[in-house]
C-alpha cells in the first residue's frame, strides 16, 4: 500500500561503494510530493547511482531507502508499479518498432487496452513520432529513441517519475512539451527527481534542487538557499555550482589548453 | 600504405576477441604471456607431431611400405594449401556470421586518418587472429619437421609461405563476403518493404543451413577423407579456378617443372592483389553504407486481443513472450536456434538418403526416428533455456526496473521455452513418420518422451540461464557465461540419460541389440509410467531452484 507520508522520497544515510570507489558517501535526503527535483553535479558524482537506488536497480550497501512511503527493500514490486524511469542512455529493444516498444512496456504495466490504445496514440502524435512508429528501433535516432523511452516512462501515470537527463538529444519541440508536462503533472501530484547537466533547465524547472560532488551532497534547498550557502546573492545557478564543485578556474583552464 | 595503422588497427581486434572472452572489464589488464600462449602451444604441438611422424617413417622397416608412406605424403602435402585455404573460409566465414549480430560497430577507422587500404588490410588479416593462424602454425612447424626426415626440406620451404597464401586468401574472401552481404541485405530490405523482416528470417535461415551443412559435410570422419582424396585428385582437373593455383603450384615443383611452378606462383600472387584491391574497392564503395530501416507495420494501431490471456497468462506475461517471439525471429544472432534442429534433422536425413557417402540401413529407421523426435526439441529447450535471460542484454534494465515477480519472469520464459521447443518436436515427428514409417506404439512413446525431455531439459536450462545470465553486448551478444553453458550441457546429457533410461530395456529387446548380459523384458508403458516420475520430479524440483534464483536475480539488479 502506497502511504500518504509528506515525503515521496526519504534517503537515510544511504551509501554505495564500487570497490575501492565511493559513489555515494552516507546522504541523506527527501523528496515532497509534487515536487521536481533536481540533482546536479560533475561526471561521477553519485547522480545516477542516487537515482538508480530510489528505484532499487542498485543496493545500497548501508541506509535506508523509503519511496512513495514504502521501504524499497520490502516491496520493490509495488514501487516499481507507481514509478517511470528513463535512464541515463536507455537500451530499447531495437528489434521491436517503436509502436511495439511502447505498448509492451503498457502491458508489463497493465494498462487498460482501450486507455493504452487512447494514450499510445496522443503521445506519439505529441512527439511528432507519427509515421516512424511501425519502424524498426534499430533505424532511429538518438533523440527518437529517448522520446520512446519518455513515452514508455509517462504511459502509465506513475506517482514517481526518475529520469536521468531526460532531455538528451531532444528537438526543442519535444523538450518543451516534456518540461510543460513535467509541470502539468506536478500540479496534479506527480514528483519528479531528474539529474541533468543543463544548469538553465534546472534552474528553470526544479522546485529544490541538491549539487552533489564526489557522491556527497554539497547543497540542497531553492534557488535563493544556494545562492546564500554559496554566497554569491543574484547570481546564476552556473556560477553557484562552479563555486561549490571547485571547478570556477574555468579560464586557465582553456588558457592551459590553448598553448 | 602506413604499415604502423595497419598494426595498431589488428591489436584493437585481437584485443576486442580477448574482451569477448574475459569476465571482467573493470580495471582490465593485459596478459601478454596468455596473448601468444595459442601460437605458442600450436609451434610446440606441431614440432611434437613432425617429429614423431618423422621418426614413425624412418622406423618403418618394409621399404614398400616406406615407399607408400612417402608417395601418400607427398600427395598430402601437394593438396595442403587448397585444403587449408578450404578449412579457412569456412572458419572466417563462421566469424563473420557471429559478428552479424553485433549492434554497434566500431566505426571510428571512419573518421579517423586511415585509408581503405589499410583497414581493409587490418580487417583481412584481423579474420586470422587465432583459430586459422593457430592452424597454420601449427601446420607448419610440423612439415618443417617432418620434411627432414622426408629428405624435402626445399619443398618444405614452398609450403610455408603457400599456406600462410591461402589463409590471405580465404580471409580476402571472406571480407569481400561481408562487404557485400551489407549492400545485399540493404537492398533485399528496400525492396521488400513491409515483409522485409520476414524475408531476412527466412534468408538468414537458408543461409546459415546451407553454411552448417557444408561445415558438417567437410568436418565429419568419412567425409573429411574423402574430400582429402577429391582436392587432392580433382586439383589437376579444375586447374583453371584460380583458388587451387597455390596448390598447383606446390605440385608443379613436386614433379620438377620448374616453369609450371613459377607461372602458378606469380599467377597466385596476382590473384591475391586482385581480390585485395576488389575488398579494397567494395569498402571504399559500400563501407559506410547503411541498410534502411525495416518498417514492420503500418496504418491504424490496434493492441492484441490475447490469445495467450485465454491460456492463463497475465497481461504482463503474455507481453514478455510475445516480445521473445520476435526477438528470436528478428535477431540475426538468436536464429540459430532454429538452424539448428533443422540442421539436426537434415543431415541424418541425408546421411540416410547416401548423400553423404554410404545410405543407412533400413532396419536403422527406428533409430533415425527416435533421434528426430527427441534430439531437435530437447536441444532447443536446452539452448533456448540457457539463453533467454541473457539475449535481453543491456536492455535488461527494463525487467529490474518494471513490476515483474519472480513468479511471473519464470513461468512466462518457461512457457516459451516449452511452446517453442514442442512446436519443433511435433513438426519433426510429423517429417519423421512420412520418413521412417514407425509403429504406433514407438510414435507414441518417442512423443512422450521427448516433451519430457523438453519440460524438465528446459527447466534445469532455465536455471542455468539465469545463474549463468551474460549481458555484455559489445563486441557481439555474450547472453551466457561458456563454463555455465559447459556444465549445463553436460548436466543435461545425464539427466537426458536418467529420464530415457527405463525404455533402454524394451529398445534393446525390440531392436535384437546384442547384449553382454540378458536384461529383463519390460512392459512399454511402464517403462513410459517410470520415465514420466523421474522427468516430473527432475521438473519439479528445478522449477523451484529457478524460482528462488529468478528472484535473487530481481533482487540482485545491479546495472
Amino acid at each position: 500500500m502506497i502511504s500518504t507520508s509528506e515525503y515521496a522520497v526519504k534517503l537515510e544515510k544511504v551509501a554505495k561503494r564500487y570497490a575501492d570507489i565511493v559513489a555515494v558517501d552516507y546522504i541523506d535526503l527527501d523528496v515532497k510530493y509534487g515536487e521536481i527535483f533536481g540533482l546536479l553535479g560533475p561526471n561521477g558524482s553519485g547522480k545516477s547511482t542516487t537515482l538508480k537506488m530510489v528505484l532499487g536497480l542498485v543496493k545500497p550497501d548501508s541506509g535506508s531507502v523509503n519511496v512513495l512511503g514504502i521501504n524499497a527493500d520490502d516491496d520493490p514490486v509495488t514501487v516499481k508499479r507507481h514509478v517511470g524511469y528513463v535512464p541515463e542512455s536507455p537500451r530499447l529493444y531495437e528489434f521491436l518498432t517503436g509502436l511495439e516498444y511502447v505498448d509492451f512496456v503498457a502491458d508489463i504495466y497493465s494498462v487498460d487496452a482501450s486507455e493504452k490504445k487512447m494514450r499510445i496514440e496522443e503521445y506519439l502524435e505529441a512527439f511528432d513520432l507519427e509515421g516512424r512508429e511501425g519502424d524498426m528501433i534499430s533505424s532511429y535516432s538518438q533523440g527518437m529513441k529517448q522520446k520512446i523511452a519518455l513515452i514508455s516512462a509517462f504511459l502509465h501515470k506513475p506517482k514517481l517519475l526518475v529520469l536521468d537527463e531526460p532531455l538528451t538529444g531532444l528537438d526543442p519541440k519535444s523538450a518543451r512539451i516534456v518540461k510543460d508536462l513535467l509541470r502539468k503533472l506536478a500540479s496534479q501530484g506527480v514528483t519528479t527527481i531528474m539529474s541533468t547537466h543543463i544548469l538553465e533547465i534546472a534552474q528553470a524547472m526544479c522546485d529544490r534542487i541538491a549539487i552533489m560532488y564526489e557522491g556527497r551532497l554539497l547543497a540542497l534547498g531553492n534557488m535563493e538557499e544556494l545562492r546564500q550557502k554559496a554566497r554569491l546573492p543574484g547570481s546564476d545557478l552556473e556560477e553557484i555550482f562552479l563555486k561549490l564543485t571547485g571547478t570556477e578556474a574555468i579560464r586557465e583552464v582553456v588558457e592551459a589548453l590553448l598553448k | 600504405m602506413n604499415w604502423k595503422n595497419v598494426v595498431r588497427l589488428i591489436s584493437v581486434d585481437m584485443k576486442s576477441g580477448r574482451l569477448i572472452r574475459g569476465q571482467k572489464f573493470r580495471r582490465y589488464r593485459e596478459r601478454r604471456v596468455f596473448q601468444y600462449l595459442l601460437y605458442g602451444g600450436a609451434c610446440v604441438l606441431g614440432l611434437a607431431i613432425g617429429l614423431a611422424v618423422g621418426n614413425l617413417y624412418i622406423g618403418l622397416p618394409d621399404p614398400e611400405l616406406k615407399s607408400l608412406f612417402y608417395q601418400s605424403a607427398r600427395y598430402l602435402l601437394t593438396s595442403l594449401p587448397t585444403l587449408i585455404l578450404l578449412y579457412s573460409l569456412v572458419i572466417t566465414m563462421m566469424g563473420q556470421i557471429q559478428r552479424m549480430g553485433v549492434r554497434s560497430s566500431i566505426q571510428l577507422p571512419y573518421w579517423l586518418p586511415i585509408t581503405w587500404e589499410e583497414h581493409t588490410l587490418a580487417s583481412t588479416l584481423a579474420h586470422l587472429i587465432g583459430l586459422p593462424l593457430a592452424s597454420i602454425i601449427l601446420f607448419s612447424s610440423a612439415i618443417s619437421v617432418f620434411s627432414i626426415f622426408l629428405g624435402e626440406l626445399p619443398f618444405a620451404t614452398l609450403t610455408v609461405p603457400a599456406l600462410l597464401a591461402s589463409v590471405f586468401l580465404a580471409s580476402a574472401t571472406t571480407e569481400i563476403f561481408r562487404v557485400l552481404q551489407v549492400r545485399l541485405i540493404g537492398a533485399i530490405y528496400k525492396t521488400s518493404g513491409r515483409t522485409a523482416v520476414w524475408v531476412r528470417f527466412l534468408g538468414s535461415l537458408l543461409f546459415l543451413i546451407a553454411f552448417y551443412i557444408i561445415w558438417f559435410s567437410l568436418t565429419s570422419g568419412a567425409s573429411s577423407i574423402a574430400l582429402i582424396e577429391t582436392v587432392a585428385g580433382a586439383q589437376n582437373a579444375v586447374w583453371f579456378i584460380p583458388y587451387v593455383w597455390l596448390g598447383m603450384a606446390l605440385a608443379s615443383f613436386m614433379s620438377g617443372l620448374l616453369v609450371q611452378t613459377v607461372v602458378f606462383s606469380v599467377a597466385s600472387i596476382l590473384f591475391i592483389l586482385v581480390l585485395f584491391y576488389a575488398a579494397v574497392r567494395l569498402n571504399a564503395k559500400f563501407g559506410l553504407y547503411e541498410p534502411p530501416a525495416i518498417t514492420v507495420s503500418r496504418g491504424v494501431y490496434v493492441p492484441k486481443a490475447g490469445f495467450l490471456g485465454k491460456l492463463g497468462f497475465s497481461s504482463l506475461e503474455a507481453a514478455v513472450i510475445r516480445k521473445d517471439f520476435k526477438a528470436f525471429t528478428r535477431r540475426r544472432e538468436l536464429m540459430y536456434i532454429f538452424v539448428m534442429p533443422i540442421v539436426f534433422i537434415l543431415m541424418p536425413l541425408m546421411q540416410y538418403s547416401g548423400m553423404l557417402g554410404k545410405p543407412v540401413a533400413p532396419e536403422a529407421s527406428p533409430f533415425l526416428y527416435a533421434w528426430m523426435l527427441l534430439a531437435p526439441g530437447a536441444l532447443m529447450a536446452i539452448m533456448l533455456g540457457t539463453m533467454i535471460i541473457g539475449e535481453e542484454g543491456s536492455s535488461v534494465w527494463l525487467f529490474y526496473s518494471s513490476p515483474i515477480t519472480a513468479h511471473s519472469l519464470v513461468k512466462c520464459k518457461y512457457a516459451f521455452i516449452c511452446i517453442l521447443s514442442c512446436i519443433v518436436t511435433l513438426v519433426c515427428g510429423v517429417i519423421g513418420i512420412l520418413i521412417a514409417h514407425p509403429s504406433p506404439h514407438l510414435a507414441f512413446a518417442l512423443l512422450i518422451e521427448s516433451m519430457l525431455l523438453i519440460f524438465a531439459l528446459g527447466a534445469v536450462s532455465l536455471r542455468a540461464g539465469i545463474k549463468g545470465a551474460d549481458f555484455v553486448e559489445v563486441p557481439r551478444p555474450r547472453m551466457i557465461r561458456p563454463l555455465t553453458a559447459l556444465v549445463n550441457f553436460l548436466l543435461c546429457g545425464i539427466l537426458m540419460l536418467a529420464i530415457l533410461s527405463p525404455l533402454i530395456p524394451y529398445a534393446v529387446t525390440m531392436m535384437n541389440l546384442p547384449v553382454p548380459m540378458p536384461i529383463p523384458k519390460i512392459d512399454l508403458y511402464i517403462a513410459i509410467s517410470i520415465s514420466v516420475v523421474i522427468a516430473v520430479v527432475i521438473t519439479f524440483l528445478f522449477y523451484r531452484i529457478v524460482l528462488k534464483n529468478a528472484e535473487e536475480f530481481l533482487l540482485k539488479a545491479e546495472i
